[in-house]
């Protein structure tokens, strides 16, 4: 405990990550959804938009029951998920069964809710149960570096996602606050400081930060 | 196996996890059925079950006295500790695709031992270390590997193997690492072996067997070959080499041509075979979409050798699927339950 493998940081980081890309996915499908219900010129098409994904859907219908659900979409929140899992479950040892098990039924409801009428309460659901491995990993995960590397894959995440979303400067900043205290607590060998450092300054230009996606997600690119 | 010839493991432990398969057969008496010396598998599988049923079903354990399960992981910590040369006890896996990695990430997770693939590992100046995200190396002290002898060391054993580490035996060999179970072990659990240890019993503890081995014929010997291929029908046969459930041939069920062949086989190679008697071993209940139903069942107990050797009280109990197969193992479609041990 408390000495973990290249391999493993990998793992860890990306465990964070994809927890971090379905839990913003799912609550921007939902806001997206929201607004389909008032404004017949919100279709699906506005969703794909703001989440910056291609538009490979026949309809509305075809959409929710692929971009929520399918295997075959490698955008879909399912597929993100089964990444998220595809991580975890070979960090049992270090994330502990419970904050495991979140996880695996998770993925566990999405498969099952595949088969059912789609309802908002289902994604409501895995909300829950992300937010309840959220909360097992600050208590059963002991070692503090993989604690603070899963957390820096899910700031980094949120941080690319925010930035493509185009969300306000404000909320950025906050996020980038976070992610550069956490990124204060693991060992500077554990990332790329030069792609850091660059990013770093490129956040006091917000109206640039597009452009630096790429030098936000060579920051955790093992070199 | 010439690469472990003439060395002794630390402390002189060469098993220090046993899977010793048992049946009980309808008339009570018990039978141990096959030593599993190697890499017995399936103790983290009872282990899960009972936590889950406890979750479950508390009242099922408040009202029986069912001795608790839970100091495996305990044992094993200690097994590891007490051969451990100074250094992480680890636990080396092939990977998330073998079909028991749930068992190696569990046993990792409540040993605390590092769960390790072989890239994370490396022999430098006859010592295993392993290489952590900072770039330093700890050393490995203790190895409980998941991994077959032949795959286990590519400069020593199979030199096509992709997941074992290089020069592993080298430091096994220079007294820096302890290896569970040893390596070679496969020499005291094979199926020609396991005639002789109620005589080994005799000759090193000179005490009498306390369980019985299912009575068994060895094909070599001229004799017993002769007499087992007269009775072909009452007897199971066994291919010494292989394991899982493979290689197990009831005379009973076999054409009259494919008793020829087996008997010819038998001829030209009689050191790979032996047979054994058939033990009608006793069925217990199992459920089967959600009807209660019998089947064939056996016992997996768990012998762990530390400082002193214990008997873990809980166990693997495997059972046939097949309502008229004595097959148990899981990779043949057998299923498990949980063991329990009354403390009344």
């Amino acid at each position: 405990m408390g000495i973990i493998s290249l391999e493993k940081q990998d793992h860890l980081f990306w465990l964070g990550r994809y927890c971090e890309r379905v839990y913003t996915t799912i609550r921007t499908f939902l806001l997206g959804y929201d607004r389909m219900l008032d404004d017949e010129n919100s279709g699906y098409k506005a969703i794909c938009q703001m989440l910056d994904i291609p538009d490979i859907y026949k309809d509305e219908e075809d959409f929710i029951k692929t971009y929520v659900y399918s295997s075959k979409d490698v955008n879909s929140i399912y597929s993100n998920l089964r990444r998220a899992y595809d991580n975890a479950i070979v960090l049992r040892d270090e994330i502990s069964s419970i904050s495991l098990s979140y996880i695996q039924m998770a993925l566990d409801d999405m498969e099952e809710y595949s088969n059912k009428p789609f309802s908002l309460l289902q994604l409501q659901l895995i909300i829950d149960l992300l937010l309840a491995f959220w909360g097992s990993v600050d208590v059963y995960v002991l070692s503090d570096n993989s604690r603070d590397l899963i957390k820096c894959g899910r700031s980094l995440e949120r941080l690319d996602l925010y930035i493509r979303l185009g969300y306000p400067k404000e909320r950025l900043a906050r996020e980038f606050h976070m992610f550069e205290t956490r990124m204060g607590r693991i060992s500077p060998l554990q990332y790329n400081f030069e792609a850091y450092n660059t990013f770093s300054t490129a956040m006091r230009n917000k109206a640039v930060l597009k452009q630096q996606l790429d030098t936000l997600n060579k920051i955790f690119v093992r070199r | 196996m010439p690469q472990c010839d003439g060395f002794v493991p630390p402390k002189g432990i060469y098993s220090h996890i046993s899977g010793i398969d048992l049946v009980q057969a309808k008339d009570k008496t018990w039978y141990i059925l096959e030593d599993n010396l190697r890499i017995p598998s399936g103790a983290s599988y009872p282990l899960i079950a009972r936590k889950l049923c406890r979750l479950a079903s508390p009242e099922t354990f408040s009202n029986n006295h069912v001795v608790a399960n839970k100091t495996y992981p305990q044992m094993l910590k200690e097994t590891m500790d007490n051969v451990n040369t100074g250094g992480l006890n680890v636990i080396l896996t092939p990977g998330r695709y073998n079909a028991a990695f749930f068992e190696h990430s569990y046993l990792a997770e409540m040993t605390g031992s590092v769960l390790a693939m072989n890239n994370d590992l490396f022999v430098d100046n006859n010592n295993l270390f392993y290489k952590d995200n900072n770039g330093s190396a700890k050393r490995v002290g203790a190895l409980y590997r998941r991994i077959s002898d032949e795959f286990l060391d590519p400069m020593n054993f199979l030199p096509e193997s992709l997941i074992g580490v290089p020069n592993l035996l080298t430091a096994y060999r220079s007294g820096n690492v302890a290896i569970i179970n040893a390596p070679g072990n496969g020499v005291a659990d094979d199926k020609g072996i396991y005639y002789f240890v109620p005589t080994m019993i005799k000759y090193y503890l000179d005490e009498e067997p306390i369980l019985k081995n299912a009575p068994t014929y060895l094909m070599f010997d001229e004799k017993q070959r002769k007499q087992s291929l007269a009775r072909m029908d009452e007897l199971v046969f066994k291919d010494v080499s292989e394991a899982g459930g493979y290689g197990v041939v009831f005379g009973r069920e076999l054409s009259q041509d494919k008793k020829t062949e087996l008997a010819e086989l038998i001829e030209e190679q009689p050191r790979r075979f032996v047979a054994q008697e058939i033990i009608d071993f006793i069925d217990l209940p199992i459920l089967e979409d959600g009807k209660e139903v019998l089947r064939k069942a056996d016992l997996r107990a768990f012998v762990l050798a530390g400082a002193t050797t214990k008997v873990w009280p809980c166990g693997l109990t495997r059972f046939s699927r097949n309502p008229t197969s004595f097959i148990v193992n899981s990779s043949q479609g057998g299923g498990f339950k949980d063991t329990w041990v009354l403390s009344r």
